[in-house]
């Protein structure tokens, strides 16, 4: 248990003078790590707080820390190249799985039980007639379209790829 | 000459540029008062918990309803048949008592003549010896170790010990003043980051906890940011015992943002933020949250 918290923290002084230039040094992260993002566990009557490595790697984006100096991914604009290629089967997978859109966390869509009320409704997405390039627009950075949305650009920040949000542009034309 | 001057001028300009502060987005910077009324502004829920001893228990037991109590029944005297609040408070107890043999302890927190009664209502504040705001677990840490134990900020026995020392105030209201001075600059910097745009989904606290109040993420609904740090460290079934520091880190790394240490600088302005926002409510612990 020891050993543990003694390797976290030698992996935490390490990481200064590797990451200084990237990484603030208050970042809770272990860089011998596999995913280096690191989560605190709570032992019972222990004057120790243990750190256990997380199951994703969030190093790459801004933290909320005074020090870190790495700049936000700015709005990004692209354009659709035709054909859209996309799976609306994949899509609608995509749409449900947390790890990759998860988009009924703030959309209400068919086949969801409890949905987010947060973002615009998606049932009947089809009956809207919008163009694929402005909704692959709309999914792969909002912030073109809506400074102020708070929907994640999921194409700019690298949280889905090109084709999956292709799939995704193909699934929500598909919903009568 | 004057020409010579101006390019020269003109060639600093970009090594200052790369010295300023990196890209960030922001959503749109609210305005909020200091004291838990502010919600009646934000989103009305206050009406509904204003009185912890006059809540709505109807409401707890309805999914659309409970988030307008704040959770706030699950606040004492809730359930006082035992939740491992009770458990770390007792913890807590005996931990203070060894550590305050000769009274060091309680002086070393800030307690005057050794009493605790009101002290965590102070709480985040100005520690001259540690020249920065400091929250009590803070300064838990740092008072245990000059008593030769280790008590590292976000261990259990750390936020047993703030526990114990938050009792001693139960029912008393949140009180720090942000006015003016260096708990001034903290409460703006913490309002800044509050709404500051991070990580892996570029989202700000504010981008659900002002403008999205009362809404559902899937089965969660949002709740106002107001008299929120009234009962913490709280008790929690995934983390036992947690305190806001903590939260924080939880918070973080539910919407993909990397976490900070606990005690980082900018973990205490958001601590001194989101206190602002509860003065005026009573401190109640130990507390049992989802």
């Amino acid at each position: 248990m020891r050993i543990g918290t003694t390797l976290v923290w030698l992996g935490l002084s390490l990481a200064i003078p590797v990451w200084g230039a990237e990484l603030p040094a208050d970042a809770a992260v272990n860089p011998a790590a596999p995913t280096k993002t690191l989560e605190p566990k709570v032992v019972v009557n222990s004057g120790r707080l243990e750190w256990i490595p997380f199951k994703r790697d969030l190093t790459a984006w801004p933290t909320l820390s005074h020090e870190d100096k790495r700049p936000t991914v700015k709005p990004r604009k692209v354009k659709l190249s035709a054909p859209l290629n996309g799976d609306p089967a994949r899509g609608r997978e995509i749409a449900q799985r947390a790890d990759k859109g998860y988009c009924v966390v703030c959309h209400q869509m068919p086949g969801e039980e409890w949905p987010g009320t947060v973002g615009l409704v998606l049932t009947h997405f089809k009956l809207h007639n919008y163009a694929d390039a402005a909704v692959y627009q709309q999914i792969f950075d909002p912030r073109v379209i809506n400074p102020n949305s708070v929907m994640p650009p999921y194409g700019a920040n690298n949280i889905l790829t090109e084709q999956e949000i292709r799939d995704l542009v193909a699934y929500l034309q598909s919903i009568e | 000459m004057k020409r010579t001057f101006l390019i020269a001028l003109l060639a600093l300009v970009p090594l200052v540029a790369h010295g300023a502060d990196p890209y960030r987005e922001y959503d749109p910077l609210e305005k909020y008062e200091p004291n838990v009324r502010g919600d009646m502004k934000l989103s009305g829920s206050y009406r509904h918990w204003s009185d912890p001893k006059n809540l709505d228990w109807r409401m707890a037991g309805n999914p659309d309803e409970n988030w307008k109590l704040n959770w706030k029944f699950m606040d004492p005297p809730f359930n006082s048949a035992v939740h491992g609040g009770h458990f770390a408070l007792d913890r807590g107890e005996v931990l203070f008592k060894e550590l305050n043999g000769k009274g060091r302890f309680a002086h070393c927190l800030g307690a005057k003549k050794g009493n605790l009664k009101g002290l965590r209502t102070q709480y985040p504040m100005y520690r001259a010896d540690l020249k920065r705001i400091a929250g009590l677990e803070e300064v838990v840490e740092m008072c245990a170790a000059k008593e030769g134990r280790v008590l590292q900020n976000g261990s259990y026995d750390n936020s047993a010990i703030s526990l114990f020392v938050a009792s001693k105030s139960n029912g008393i209201p949140i009180k720090i003043d942000v006015a003016k001075g260096v708990m001034h600059d903290a409460f703006e910097r913490g309002r800044k980051l509050f709404h500051m745009r991070t990580g892996k989904l570029n989202l700000a606290c504010s981008s659900c906890h002002t403008h999205q109040i009362g809404l559902h993420l899937r089965g969660t609904v949002v709740t106002t940011p107001y008299g929120d740090a009234a009962h913490y460290p709280v008790y929690r079934t995934r983390y036992q015992l947690q305190s806001l520091h903590l939260r924080f880190i939880e918070c973080n790394l539910d919407t993909r943002v990397q976490p900070l240490m606990p005690g980082s600088r900018a973990y205490t302005d958001l601590e001194v933020f989101l206190t602002a926002l509860t003065n005026g409510y009573p401190v109640t612990v130990p507390s049992e949250r989802e």
